[in-house]
């Protein structure tokens, strides 16, 4: 009785995997296909029901050979997303986590209050500050440069929450005890509470890059040069026409982030696993 | 200077880039558009544009579709996403392997799914392919009132393993001896997740909800990619209303769409900390 119920519960957590998984599989497994059979795949026009299959009749790199040596656009895009993608990253993580600090463990008047102003003002979607952001950013006479994209985006009020979320649990005592050897507030916060929270610290590096990464909205309105658009829009594109080559192209878009968070999987869980409350 | 003095000093020179990019990209550009909500050309109309806003057949159509969205995909999120987290809890051990697949949905670009969700979703796609067998009727995902349904798969697909994650954090660090107690007390496992489980997780739902929130606003990228400019009306969202108005450049009336949503979230996030720092979870 109890082993089958186990047996039964293994399975249905198999079929979760599957789930959270196909995509990525799917993916992978088309991408070695040849351009025909990928038609057949995809020709909507045409009235039979698409069948979902994962061995390609024929292994061919193909589409990956297109992308990388005959396309040059693709890759071109694709350096326009890492343009903007790389300093988003690095200047949200490091504004993130000054900010982070003072929040969490300083004392200061307003705190509380400037913190609400904050959590309100950044939680409030895109679509609702790209206007009134235009309009700054055609004064500063940024449009149509990567900066337009770069910077509004450098500040998130996700990455301030989660690192807040992280610092605090930091005792007080350590900070205390380094204030009394008289270490200044910037060497507490590069020597004790960075290396603290190296989970918060690349959990914040994955999500930005990610958001950074297929950012869809900003590009099309600030950018006026459809050649400075990232790969994330171009490939929406490309969805309708260019059957050959989508899936190598989506596989190349997804590789960066995937190794990213390969490289910190263990780490990105430590902020959400260790803390007792979030 | 007194020690308090020099905290503050130090507190404000940390917040202080920070703060800047926010006066200027968030601050500022609020009150530039609060002011031009308020013109029609260089005429002050007061909420003249607001009111015509509300008459606006895709304005409202917009709002209606955003509300829908929110109010059904964030709850059902959430429980589905709990319950997956309990059932997850009630293995001994898991193999890293399972818990690494959880964020996978969350970590594919949109962009590179299109297809993906095409060869399911489309008329002829493999979903219809499979009701067909089965004698069913074919469901029309892009064009019909079953395109809400379908975005809101994607997002429950995408964003469920985070918050499955964010939950199993949560449960486990529910005190053992509390779960214990209550079986020795005869309490069943739905008094147990319902009573004890559940209180002990606030925090945790809170920030769930608010991730989630956040996320929820984030669903244009899908619609977009798979729509393109003009969606299904069953998915016109806020979002696209704003989109497709950039390219009349009617500045008065996108501040004013900007502004109504602003107030919209602001609400709910008002709600949200009022009834939070009511029952304390804030620290």
């Amino acid at each position: 009785m109890k082993k089958t119920k186990s047996v039964f519960k293994y399975i249905i957590l198999i079929l979760l995997t599957a789930v959270f998984l196909f995509p990525i599989i799917y993916m992978l497994a088309n991408s070695f296909m040849q351009s025909g059979e990928i038609e057949k795949t995809l020709n909507f026009s045409e009235e039979t029901f698409k069948s979902v299959n994962l061995i390609p009749d024929m292994f061919s790199a193909e589409q990956y050979y297109e992308v990388f040596f005959r396309r040059a656009e693709y890759l071109l895009k694709f350096w326009n997303s890492v343009i903007i993608t790389l300093p988003t990253v690095i200047l949200q993580v490091v504004f993130s986590s000054l900010a982070a600090f003072a929040f969490a463990k300083l004392k200061f008047p307003f705190r509380d209050k400037l913190f609400f102003i904050y959590i309100v003002l950044l939680i409030l979607p895109l679509q609702v500050t790209l206007v009134p952001n235009y309009i700054v950013m055609d004064n500063l006479k940024i449009l149509n440069t990567f900066l337009s994209v770069i910077l509004p985006g450098t500040f998130s009020a996700f990455g301030i929450c989660l690192l807040r979320q992280s610092i605090k649990y930091i005792s007080y005592s350590s900070i205390e005890a380094a204030r009394i050897d008289g270490a200044s507030y910037l060497r507490i916060f590069t020597r004790i509470i960075i290396p603290q929270i190296k989970g918060g610290l690349v959990t914040l590096t994955l999500l930005t890059f990610i958001d950074s990464w297929s950012a869809v909205e900003q590009p099309m309105i600030y950018f006026t040069d459809k050649g400075m658009y990232p790969l994330s829009i171009t490939l929406s594109d490309i969805a309708d026409s260019d059957y050959g080559i989508i899936f190598a192209c989506g596989v190349m878009f997804l590789i960066p982030p995937l190794l990213i968070y390969l490289y910190g999987e263990n780490d990105i869980r430590s902020p959400f696993t260790t803390s007792d409350k979030l | 200077m007194t020690h308090k003095a020099k905290e503050a000093v130090a507190a404000i020179l940390f917040i202080l880039p920070s703060l800047l990019g926010i006066t200027v990209f968030y601050i500022i550009p609020y009150i530039i558009c609060f002011i031009e909500s308020l013109f029609a050309g260089n005429k002050f109309v007061g909420l003249g544009n607001y009111i015509e806003l509300f008459s606006n057949y895709s304005f409202t159509l917009a709002l209606k579709n955003t509300a829908i969205f929110t109010l059904i995909a964030i709850p059902l999120l959430m429980v589905i996403s709990f319950l997956i987290a309990l059932f997850l809890n009630s293995f001994k051990r898991i193999s890293a392997f399972f818990r690494s697949s959880l964020l996978i949905p969350v970590i594919i670009p949109v962009s590179s799914l299109i297809v993906v969700w095409q060869v399911f979703f489309e008329d002829y796609g493999a979903i219809n392919g499979l009701l067909n067998a089965m004698g069913l009727e074919s469901v029309e995902f892009f064009s019909s009132p079953f395109s809400m349904v379908m975005i809101i798969i994607i997002f429950i697909w995408k964003y469920c393993g985070f918050c499955v994650i964010l939950f199993t954090a949560g449960l486990a660090n529910v005190p053992n001896a509390y779960v214990e107690s209550a079986k020795l007390d005869g309490a069943n496992a739905f008094t147990i997740v319902t009573r004890i489980k559940i209180p002990n997780i606030v925090p945790t739902i809170f920030f769930v909800f608010l991730m989630e929130l956040i996320y929820s606003f984030k669903i244009y990228r899908e619609v977009f990619a798979l729509f393109g400019d003009y969606p299904d009306e069953h998915v016109y969202f806020m979002q696209n209303f704003v989109n497709n108005n950039y390219y009349n450049l009617n500045y008065p009336r996108l501040s004013a769409a900007s502004i109504i949503l602003s107030v919209f979230i602001i609400v709910i996030l008002l709600v949200f900390f009022i009834f939070e720092r009511k029952r304390g979870y804030m620290e």
